[in-house]
């Protein structure tokens, strides 16, 4: 097995009111792919995505991170959340630095690297608002550099445009990819929109009732307008569509 | 067309409604002294508490009583909030000790204060001292009670971050906890200063001798009640000053750190 490989390993994970969120999910993702986790509310994406991050412990089973059980939030592993959960006392700029600041004085190079990944995003002119000050679209950009700062290996994301509207929420998805690809991270990406995930993932995995009920591989061969419109897109949102209704009548 | 008042006009008419309604008070009050001749003992009209006040301070004779009670209200402020800001610091963030502590609190503020000022004496003497304790005894328990609001109710999703980001607890107390409660402590503070002036002037009624808690237990005594009714109207106007005050800091910090829109 690859070290840089996420591994879920018969993991069952449940809270006290509901016991089998997680069944003996069993899944992994190669170093340097993006995985999404599709399925409808309430099937465990989110808390199988907590227990990669190190937020929760499986109650039997195991994650492994590098080889390595995980039982507490790894540091090169980046988390964007369903909100921006940006800082709003705090500057842009000081967001994006935040991973660094909670621990150290930040070096000029880490600086000059957080104003690169926010002129990437089309932030440059906004480096000293507040959040409040930006759009949704901006300060999920502003998330997502904050992840990106530390350049993690994987980085974990709980339906961060969930909240944008469809335009925004597509310029985001392109960018994205884009983004990653550049740094070569892994990511593993919550989502219940099937487009979203065939527009981003190699794979997606379809969850129901706290289980991977199937890993779709998705062959595209460019991530651009291009490719959300055509016929092997539209193609491969049917399969997943179909098999989504295939394990919920299983089920 | 009918024409929409602004939220800026709309608010200098309820001023204005507002002030028109002490005015209209006042002149009742003046007239119903006047008409039914009631005893300056009794009820005094409030052209002579003015009057009164007015010679109190030209004299002289108020600015002791007042920089005395000012000062002691200023002392046991800082002293009730260092307290309740610490205080709620540790409650908030250590639930053991909150659960061991917080019935003893609570305790301490439903005891009435008055009741307490004897054993003052006994223990501190007359003076100012007792009267700064009992100033800051009142004035501890909201800062208290909102500090530790703020620091055990952050935002689960921020505190998810700052567990990714590997911080420590007290790095997510200083960098997230508090200024996340900055509005909530900030309330806190608002309530004391309020409170600070009933502790100072409460307890300069039973343990000192100087301050204008002091001073009207003295024009009681003297049966001067145009005295009582100006040293009242004082310490209300310095209420007032220092709440506002507290509000125009509570607006500068929270604009500052963004909770609030420049």
């Amino acid at each position: 097995m690859n070290p840089q490989t996420l591994e879920f390993s018969q993991v069952s994970f449940g809270f006290d009111d509901w016991p089998h969120v997680l069944l003996n999910a069993s899944w992994h993702v190669p170093a340097g792919e993006f995985h999404c986790l599709l399925g409808r509310s309430g099937c465990g994406k989110t808390t199988l995505l907590k227990l990669a991050a190190g937020l929760l412990t499986p109650q039997s089973g195991q994650v492994l991170w590098h080889g390595v059980p995980v039982l507490q939030p790894m540091p090169d592993v980046g988390f964007v959340f369903q909100t921006p959960t940006l800082l709003h006392w705090l500057s842009v700029l000081d967001n994006v630095l935040l991973p660094i600041k909670l621990h150290r004085a930040c070096t000029p190079q880490e600086q000059q690297r957080a104003l690169d990944v926010l002129s990437q995003m089309g932030l440059a002119a906004m480096l000293h608002q507040r959040p409040s000050q930006l759009s949704g679209g901006q300060q999920s950009r502003v998330a997502i550099a904050r992840a990106l700062m530390t350049e993690p290996a994987l980085l974990l994301m709980d339906e961060p445009f969930a909240a944008l509207d469809a335009l925004t929420r597509e310029d985001l998805q392109t960018e994205l990819r884009q983004w990653v690809t550049r740094l070569g991270t892994s990511v593993v990406f919550v989502t219940h929109d099937i487009s979203e995930a065939v527009f981003l993932a190699d794979h997606v995995a379809v969850m129901n009732q706290g289980c991977i009920a199937q890993d779709v591989q998705i062959q595209a061969p460019l991530r651009d307008k291009s490719w959300r419109y055509s016929p092997a897109f539209v193609q491969h949102c049917a399969a997943l569509r179909d098999a989504l209704d295939d394990v919920s009548m299983l089920a | 067309m009918t024409k929409r008042n602004t939220p800026s006009t709309s608010k200098q008419v309820t001023l204005v409604m507002s002030a028109a309604l002490c005015v209209c008070a006042l002149i009742l009050w003046e007239w119903l002294v006047r008409a039914k001749g009631i005893s300056a003992l009794v009820l005094p009209a409030p052209s002579s508490i003015a009057l009164t006040l007015w010679q109190g301070l030209r004299s002289g004779y108020l600015w002791p009583h007042m920089l005395q009670t000012l000062a002691e209200w200023a002392a046991g402020l800082s002293l009730g909030c260092v307290l309740g800001f610490v205080g709620g610091l540790v409650l908030g963030e250590v639930a053991l000790v909150r659960q061991i502590a917080l019935p003893y609190i609570v305790t301490s503020q439903v005891v009435p204060k008055l009741a307490l000022a004897p054993l003052f004496i006994v223990w501190f003497g007359f003076g100012a001292l007792p009267t700064v304790v009992m100033t800051a005894l009142i004035c501890f328990f909201p800062l208290l009670e909102n500090t530790m609001t703020a620091v055990s109710q952050a935002d689960a999703q921020q505190l998810d971050l700052f567990r990714m980001l590997r911080a420590s607890r007290w790095t997510t107390l200083v960098q997230l906890k508090l200024p996340q409660g900055l509005p909530t402590v900030l309330t806190g503070l608002r309530m004391a200063v309020v409170l600070a002036w009933v502790g100072a002037v409460v307890g300069e009624f039973t343990t000192a001798s100087k301050g204008l808690g002091a001073l009207i237990i003295a024009a009681q005594g003297s049966m001067d009640t145009a005295l009582m009714f100006a040293v009242l109207v004082l310490i209300t106007a310095l209420g007032w000053v220092s709440y506002q005050a507290c509000g125009v800091f509570e607006r500068f910090v929270l604009r500052q750190t963004g909770f609030l829109k420049r």
